[in-house]
């Protein structure tokens, strides 16, 4: 990535930059100035072979189909977006040319008409010149009723699509949607001269033989074992500086431990290494290991349609009681960091003036005192036949996780509420109980931001509850006018500076109202061995295998 | 059980060394798994922690520490303490299972075998069904539909596990089927249900029985199992299955934690399949080994 | 016979829509699908699930979905994998060696080990070597194989380390040797049962063998005991071992699979409960077929084998 892009000095790059300072970044620039020794260079053709462990297996190589992790570690070999959004949270050009905004006149005043210029020096791994017509036709399959698509926000609102040339294009917006650019960034684009012609795109060949613009190309899969990558060497952008990627299928994090330690893997990629690991990775000899910050927030998401949590004491009782800081430090080995809110704290969005927790059994106790929420015969709090008790669940098998529960049920108890576990196999974990909010509560690690844009919607928006007929993710039936009011502001709004004032107030209220109890942001811990050079990690992407393109051993 | 003590003695000389040998380790099982049962009634009230008291200050301690016997797990639970309410859970599940698929599988052995005809054939094309499932499919399915609790575990063991006392008791029936008593029953007027409870069920208890105890055996282990990966009971509340559940994870770090609860299962079944093999002897039922 | 065979594959029929009938149902019942691994995926929407529930035809009525599926099967169509687009047959394929390579070994050990133990103990019948092998063989049936390899990982693996702690072969070295070295401990931690399996029969059906007029008669002549052995008991006793190895075929899914997941073999057990896992529930409807015909296929084989070794049984 390093020099590839400091062209393209948007508004949003300059403002956000000069508002950054020092503090924001540093999370994130720190380990990429350790990793990159100066005298280090990229061998001038690719050469050798790098392989990559999941611990889950990349099964779906249409970038924009229903994909989860590690598929998109695949794709952002293969594939190319208009955008990329580096690990300082910047949007950079990749197919584009530039990054379009008021400013350059990329974007209408009124966020509406968006035009978009090309590169000229594109071509598929089929040789093929990548055209205007393979970004239109990509936007016009992700909301086709007929094709599978993974994601239609945003993409649903974009209207007279107009190929102006080969390397320029233009569309109109239905309302203005300042998120649309992040979601661009994860919209990979895909070749019309291949696709167009398949009758189901849902069943193409390409599905299992992707055709891409991207650093890599596909080689071939052993389905349950292995896929391999080769080197595209007209590559337009930085890299490859290898022959062969390969990403290797280890379902279980024991065994990828392992493997990494014997040296048979290179990279240890999704799901890393376990924190229990962490000691004795960080001695390995020819291993570097790396805590890395993620945007998975920890917290405990209340249902906040069950008649115990509709009362602010008790949510204000229970994070009170909340032994964040055992729980992080005993079980999690101290790695992740504390956090007040839903936002990673390397975003530019992040507030860092919440207030701050305080475990404290007593506070806890006199809030639902206060509160008329009295002790009853066994123990257990209850005010207007409400028992002050709920179930939790989470995955099953998710041992820390599992663990972290068994401890917090212990305290809630001391403060006379009762919390059961009732634990789900992934499947019907994540299926109708989740989505049609069936649950108490929930223990669960979920990234509220999309791609690097701060807009949590679906998330917190009254209008985007599903079991009353929403159209997002609001689960625990979150409402609060004032956040809807906000939300509907911040994807109005373009100007970075203006936007970060608005998601600040969300996230007071959210800190205020505590439909979650934020308990931590995770980190992962990451290795790879020595003399690899170009790893950086990006926490805007969901996979740390987003720049493949600039991996290469240094010998 | 009654059959060992109440046996006359006079068969113990008569069948030889290896009868001896057989009953002994019947009578080996026996204390084992009367020690194992008082030892998960009594034991918690005699141990110092509570099985489910999390103490993150003593996580990981092992055997022997202080008054940890058997170590500590990775919430600093005590881990004796856990084994042995564990082991409430799993016997009561395994005997639960136990007397719910022998209750299914005798009836339908009974009215298949004595009925015959198109009731009878189909009642065992039924058996066939589920016999034709792979068992894991069949528990692990159910666990993931209904909600794992030991109620829910119990029934979906002993819906796995009915067939084959289905099948052995249809066999005997059906070869008494025509015996004199039966006839007789018949020609007194005596109602269907009668013949097959009062007249037929007294004489096929002996095969019942020894199926059973090899039911309990294989109830607790298919518990195990199920609760090993993390479809069965669930935590807190401690099975020896779940109490596995984990354990591979911490394996070079506290291979207490694997080890402890798998002794105890390996006893425990040990103990059932010995006072099954001893009992087919003893009841005289006709096994695989002529003699 | 030939009436008896068709018989018996018009009863395998309706057992096998009996059988699909209940998985369909069970699966489908089960709360949660196929979409639930995007629930948690940044930006993802009911909306968006919906529409991808509408056009993978999730949301038909359940009798629809099944119908679909089984005229499909009918056409020998078993479906497409929801998980990674691929035919469902072309993935159990896949999966097969492993768990063929896993049982092979296993089988070999067991049949080896257990005939080995059988013989000795009936022809040293209430010996020390008899009373420990019957003993052995009900311990070995009582220990949890999961356990087994848990303790068996412990002590070669991480102490010793011997021998690797999992998967069926080291990236980048695909030889013979590594294999082996990969098969060694869970082809004999899956073995455990079944030696103990082996033993008995062959104990029984060597005491069976030994008690017949021509052994005796062989034995009168002054032929020398392991002649004698070799040429009828084993000769005799094998051919029901053949019948037990009909058996078998059955456990190829449910015999390996705890053992597949402790090692983290790449089979069929694995692959069925990752599909379960996914609500991939093509792959888990294929599985259960190919596993229900395994069993039918099983019992006939049996069947047959016995009804052919054995003039007194006639079949029809």
């Amino acid at each position: 990535m390093t020099g590839s892009s400091l062209s393209a000095l948007t508004l949003t790059r300059r403002r956000a930059l000069g508002l950054l300072g020092a503090a924001g970044a540093t999370g994130l620039l720190a380990p990429n100035l350790l990793g990159k020794p100066a005298f280090a260079a990229p061998p001038a053709s690719p050469s050798g072979q790098i392989i990559v462990g999941f611990s889950q297996e990349p099964t779906v190589f249409n970038p924009l189909m229903p994909r989860i992790e590690v598929d998109d570690g695949v794709h952002f070999s293969l594939f190319d977006a208009l955008f990329r959004i580096d690990p300082e949270g910047q949007i950079q050009p990749a197919l584009a040319a530039e990054v379009p905004t008021i400013d350059n006149g990329g974007i209408s005043e009124d966020g509406l008409e968006w035009r978009i210029k090309l590169r000229d020096d594109v071509t598929w791994h089929d040789g093929a010149p990548f055209t205007a017509e393979d970004v239109k036709f990509t936007l016009e399959l992700v909301v086709d009723p007929n094709f599978r698509s993974w994601r239609t926000a945003g993409h649903d609102l974009v209207r007279d699509i107009t190929v102006v040339s080969p390397t320029e294009l233009t569309w109109r917006m239905e309302t203005a949607f300042s998120p649309y650019i992040s979601i661009l960034c994860e919209t990979f684009i895909v070749p019309k001269h291949i696709l167009e012609p398949e009758p189901d795109r849902n069943t193409a060949a390409f599905n299992h033989a992707p055709i891409g613009t991207g650093p890599f190309k596909w080689s071939n899969r052993i389905a349950g074992d292995h896929l391999e990558l080769v080197a595209n060497t007209d590559y337009y952008g930085e890299g490859p500086y290898v022959e062969r990627l390969v990403y290797k299928y280890i379902p279980d994090l024991t065994v990828l431990y392992t493997q990494f330690k014997s040296g048979d893997v290179d990279i240890v990629g999704n799901q890393y290494i376990t924190p229990d690991n962490f000691e004795e990775a960080k001695s390995l000899p020819g291993k570097v290991v790396k805590v890395v910050p993620t945007a998975t927030v920890e917290s405990l998401y209340l249902n906040m349609g069950r008649p115990q949590f509709q009362d602010p004491a008790v949510r204000q009782a229970l994070y009170a009681a909340l032994d964040k800081q055992t729980i992080l430090d005993v079980l999690y080995y101290g790695l992740p960091s504390t956090t007040e809110t839903y936002m990673p704290q390397q975003s530019y969005y992040y507030n860092p003036n919440l207030p701050e927790h305080e475990f404290n059994l007593e506070r806890a106790r006199e809030l639902l005192d206060a509160a008329g929420w009295a002790p009853g015969a066994d123990g257990i709090r209850e005010k207007d036949g409400v028992r002050l008790s709920f179930t939790n669940s989470t995955t099953s098998g998710n041992h820390l996780r599992e663990q972290a529960q068994q401890f917090l049920q212990q305290t809630f108890r001391e403060i006379g509420v009762e919390m059961t576990i009732s634990n789900l196999p992934p499947a019907v974990m994540w299926g109708e109980f989740w989505t049609q909010s069936q649950f108490d509560s929930v223990m669960v690690g979920v990234v509220f931001m999309v791609g690097g844009d701060p807009d949590v919607t679906s998330r917190f928006h009254s209008g985007a509850i599903p079991i009353q007929g929403g159209r997002g993710a609001n689960n625990n039936q979150y409402v609060n006018p004032e956040v809807d009011a906000l939300l509907e502001e911040g994807t109005r709004t373009f100007d970075p500076e203006a936007r970060r004032e608005i998601y600040w107030k969300v996230q007071e209220k959210i800190r205020e109202d505590l439909p979650l109890l934020p308990i931590f942001q995770y980190t992962t811990v990451r290795g790879y061995k020595e003399g690899l050079e170009g790893i950086e990690p990006n926490i805007n992407t969901r996979i740390d295998t987003w720049h493949a393109a600039a991996y290469y051993w240094d010998e | 059980m009654t059959a060992i003590t109440s046996a006359p003695t006079p068969w113990w000389r008569s069948r030889g060394v290896r009868r001896f040998a057989r009953h002994r380790l019947a009578l080996v099982g026996m204390v084992m798994i009367t020690g194992l049962t008082l030892a998960c009634v009594v034991g918690p009230h005699l141990l110092p922690y509570d099985a489910l008291y999390v103490d993150l200050r003593a996580r990981f301690s092992p055997p022997l520490t202080g008054d940890h016997y058997l170590g500590t797990d990775p919430l600093g639970r005590d881990l004796a303490a856990r084994l042995l309410m564990a082991g409430r859970i799993s016997l009561l599940v395994g005997f639960a299972a136990m007397l719910l698929s022998t209750l299914i599988g005798a009836v339908v052995g009974i009215v298949a075998g004595y009925r015959g005809g198109w009731l009878g054939a189909s009642l065992m094309r039924v058996v066939d069904a589920f016999l034709a499932f792979p068992s894991i499919f069949l528990l692990l399915a159910l666990a993931a539909l209904l909600k794992p609790s030991p109620f829910v575990i119990t029934v979906i063991i002993a819906l796995t596990s009915w067939m084959e006392i289905a099948r052995i008791v249809e066999a005997e029936v059906r070869s008494l089927r025509e015996r004199d008593f039966v006839q007789a029953g018949r020609m007194l007027g005596l109602s269907s249900a009668h013949i097959m409870f009062r007249e037929l069920l007294p004489n096929v208890v002996g095969p019942i029985v020894v199926a059973a105890t090899l039911t309990v055996a294989r109830a607790i282990l298919l518990e195990a199992y199920v609760s090993f990966l993390g479809y069965g009971i669930q935590p807190p509340l401690p099975s020896w299955g779940n109490m596995l559940n984990g354990a591979q994870q911490y394996l070079a770090s506290a291979p207490w934690l694997a080890i402890v609860p798998g002794i105890a299962i390996t006893i425990a079944v040990t103990s059932f399949n010995f006072i099954g093999d001893g009992l087919r002897d003893a009841l005289d039922v006709r096994s695989n080994e002529h003699t | 016979m030939f009436g008896y065979l068709l018989t018996r594959l018009w009863q395998s029929i309706i057992l096998l829509v009996l059988v699909s009938i209940i998985g369909f149902a069970i699966l489908n019942l089960t709360p949660g699908g196929p979409l639930s691994q995007f629930a948690l995926t940044p930006g993802m929407t009911q909306e968006a699930m919906d529409r991808i529930a509408e056009q993978m035809g999730l949301n038909r009525p359940l009798p629809v979905q099944y119908l679909d599926w089984a005229w499909r099967l009918v056409q020998g169509d078993w479906g497409t994998s929801y998980r990674d687009g691929q035919p469902v047959l072309s993935v159990i394929g896949r999966h097969l060696f492993a768990t063929l390579l896993l049982m092979g070994s296993s089988t070999v050990i067991s049949i080896a080990l257990g005939t080995w133990i059988g013989i000795r103990g009936a022809t040293h019948r209430y010996s020390l070597f008899d009373y420990s092998a019957t003993i052995g063989a009900m311990v070995a049936l009582s220990i949890p194989t999961f356990w087994f390899g848990l303790v068996g990982i412990y002590i070669f693996s991480l102490k010793l380390g011997w021998v690797p702690a999992g998967n069926m072969y080291t990236i980048g070295d695909g030889s013979v040797l590594n294999y082996l070295h990969h098969l060694i401990l869970p082809s004999i931690v899956l073995s455990l049962v079944n030696v103990a399996i082996w033993s008995r029969y062959m104990r029984t059906a060597t005491l069976d063998v030994i008690n017949q007029d021509f052994v005796k008669t062989a034995r009168a002549k002054g032929l020398r005991e392991r002649r004698v052995l070799m040429k009828h008991v084993v000769g005799n006793a094998l051919l029901p071992m053949i019948t037990l190895a009909g058996m078998q075929l059955p456990t190829l899914l449910s015999g390996a699979l705890v053992t597949e997941t402790v090692f983290t073999w790449p089979g069929m057990g694995r692959l069925f409960l990752d599909s379960l896992g996914y609500s991939d529930y093509p792959v888990v409807m294929g599985l259960l077929m190919f596993s229900a015909i395994l069993v039918l296929l099983g019992n006939l084989i049996a069947d047959l084998v016995v009804a052919a070794v054995d003039p007194r049984i006639r079949l029809g």
